[in-house]
């Protein structure tokens, strides 16, 4: 018999048993559908995190105070108010920093017109928008001298303008933060986040400006520095290190008393972990595809028994045990190739439909589709060989007698 | 003359069960010529069944010779007495043993894929032979659908769609009423008119006295 006329014979027999059938394959089509929308969901997470990440700001440093002690206890990280606007001028000193940010942040109830919202008001240099990656809608961003004269000047995220129903033709007027004046002088681009860490919810106005109308003091809540290139990142880090540690009379031998964060290195751990997690929903699922090929081996040993007489009248007839063989094998492919391909219908959909929930949209690699087609394929031949092989193996006269 | 077609020498098949030695045949000679119309007859337990599936290759004997149209059987191996069966031999069994829920048609046509044929000649031949046993208005019938004696025509046309050399028929009658019992031997008596050599395996006197030879198959012997 020619494999066209097995291939033949068996979807011929899937439609006699069709329930049956359509029952075997389901094992393959969750097995299969899963990997397939799991290893999706894992590259979307991926490619989410990371270009939140990259919206933060390339190549970004940003130095943390480290922890407040006080009696004795040690407060949380960052509860230290030890940097101060000297500490950044100094940083923009050192060879290879681009651009400095120093910040420190305050909520405020803002007021425009007749709406009004409470966020945070982030008081920065005009550098801050080179630092964290901001572009200007409307107006522009803060400049040079008003940030050095902590004019009451602001800059609106997205979020926070439409809160207050600001548009375009709202630069150039005033709003109310905190209870005090401040011009609009412009709206940034959207960034696209959302939840607590939106960056699209704040408004940037001058350092000074925070200093004498909201938070008294010399210390800033961190500084952000953009390096020119990716290359130098290690060395600055050092650089850096090393000036604060004498700028804050600490040893070299000493601990440091803030934290240096690297953006890159954030990247590459979340990437390795979200990595390791895909690869982890991919096992999972693959158990499921075993379970799914058990299934067809176990129909496929029961139609062995039932067909057993068949297989007489066969090998009596003149059918060697290679035809039988390849009859029960093929049999099995049919059943979990089907099963592969619905199972990656069924995948695609619930990747695509995850992908709008989620909002990374419709993330597929054809590798995905190609791995999950022959890993059913596989399935096909390693649970479909015993029983083809039992099924070849049966001796014509006993067959016969069967039943 | 031309050789016989079959060619038995001191045929035995010896099963084991266990400890001990079970002779089904001990020793057969026989000698089939081309054309004939022999019937095997003994009661059950005698070996006849045992002499049917070593002349039709389904078993191979323990000791002896069995020359077939010129081919020593017994020294071929499985695929080779597949093909054999294939080639050389048509069944017709007592319960007719068409495949279940597969139509007439398919049942026939079915023989000839064994033996590579493609599909288009196996349907044309597979209908030509039904149509010569007068089933031409039940080839997509399943056997479900068929009476005793028109399933055992379906089986008839598998055997004969493959022009074999030795149709075996193994109790063709024995699930028939006498009419369709009767139907069936006179289609083998016209076979055999026809030049094709046909082997009736029977317990039964007077179906195998519709055969021009008959031998005894006692204790898996031949007795005269």
């Amino acid at each position: 018999m020619s494999p066209l006329d097995l291939v033949r014979l068996a979807f011929a027999r899937l439609r006699a048993s069709r329930v049956r059938a359509a029952l075997t394959m389901l094992g393959v089509i969750i097995g299969v559908g899963s990997v397939v929308a799991l290893v999706a969901v894992g590259q979307g997470a991926t490619r989410g995190i990371t270009s939140q990440l990259e919206g933060l700001g390339t190549n970004l440093l940003t130095v943390n105070p480290g922890s407040f002690i006080s009696s004795g206890t040690r407060g949380a990280a960052g509860s230290a108010t030890n940097l101060t606007i000297d500490d950044a001028i100094a940083l923009a000193r050192i060879e290879g920093v681009a651009a400095v940010a120093p910040e420190l942040t305050t909520q405020e109830l803002v007021v425009a017109g007749t709406k009004n919202t409470t966020t945070s008001i982030v008081g920065s240099s005009a550098d801050y928008s080179r630092v964290h990656n901001q572009t200007i809608w409307q107006g522009s961003f803060l400049t040079r001298p008003a940030a050095d004269l902590a004019l009451r000047t602001a800059v609106l995220g997205a979020t926070t303008a439409s809160d207050l129903g600001l548009g375009a033709e709202a630069v150039g007027t005033d709003i109310s933060i905190g209870g005090i004046p401040f011009r609009v002088i412009g709206i940034l681009q959207s960034k696209g986040g959302s939840g607590p860490f939106n960056q699209d919810d704040m408004i940037i106005v001058p350092l000074g400006a925070v200093k004498s109308h909201f938070v008294s003091g010399d210390s800033v809540r961190s500084i952000a520095l953009s390096v020119a290139t990716a290359a130098q990142m290690d060395r600055v880090k050092a650089a850096i290190t090393t000036e604060l540690k004498s700028r804050h009379g600490l040893g070299a031998a000493d601990a440091p008393d803030f934290n240096v964060f690297d953006q890159a290195q954030l990247l590459t751990t979340v990437s390795s972990v979200t990595g390791l997690l895909t690869v982890l929903l991919a096992g999972i699922a693959s158990i499921s595809l075993i379970v799914g090929g058990i299934g067809i081996m176990n129909i496929m040993l029961v139609s062995v028994r039932e067909r057993t007489r068949e297989i007489g009248i066969r090998k009596a007839i003149g059918a060697k045990s290679r035809d039988i063989l390849l009859q029960f094998l093929i049999e099995a492919l049919v059943l979990s190739l089907v099963g592969g391909f619905t199972g990656i219908l069924v995948g695609l959909g619930a990747t695509a439909a995850i992908g709008a929930i989620a909002g990374w949209g419709f993330v597929f690699s054809p590798a995905t589709l190609v791995v999950a087609l022959a890993f059913s394929l596989a399935v096909g031949v390693i649970f479909g060989v015993w029983p083809a092989r039992q099924a070849a193996r049966l001796d014509p006269i006993a067959a016969l007698r069967y039943g | 003359m031309t050789e016989p077609l079959i060619t038995l020498e001191r045929v035995s098949r010896i099963y084991q069960t266990g400890r001990f030695e079970v002779r089904a045949l001990d020793g057969i000679d026989l000698t089939v010529e081309r054309g004939e119309f022999l019937a095997v007859v003994g009661p059950s337990g005698s070996g006849k069944s045992t002499l049917m599936h070593i002349v039709g290759c389904l078993d191979r004997p323990t000791a002896g010779r069995y020359l077939l149209d010129g081919t020593a059987v017994e020294e071929l191996d499985d695929n080779g007495l597949a093909g054999v069966r294939s080639r050389s031999i048509g069944f017709v069994f007592q319960s007719y043993n068409l495949l279940p829920r597969t139509s007439a048609l398919d049942n026939v046509a079915m023989a000839l894929a064994y033996q590579g044929v493609g599909r288009r000649e196996r349907l044309a031949r597979a209908s030509a032979s039904l149509e010569r046993l007068g089933l031409g208005d039940r080839m997509d019938h399943e056997p479900t659908e068929l009476s005793g004696g028109q399933q055992q025509r379906v089986a008839i046309a598998r055997a004969l769609v493959t022009e074999p050399a030795l149709l075996l028929a193994d109790e063709p009658t024995g699930n028939l009423d006498t009419a369709s019992g009767d139907d069936v031997m006179g289609i083998l008596r016209d076979l055999h008119a026809s030049g094709r050599t046909v082997i009736l395996i029977t317990h039964d006197a007077d179906v195998a006295a519709r055969a021009d030879r008959q031998v005894h198959v006692r204790d898996g012997r031949l007795v005269a």
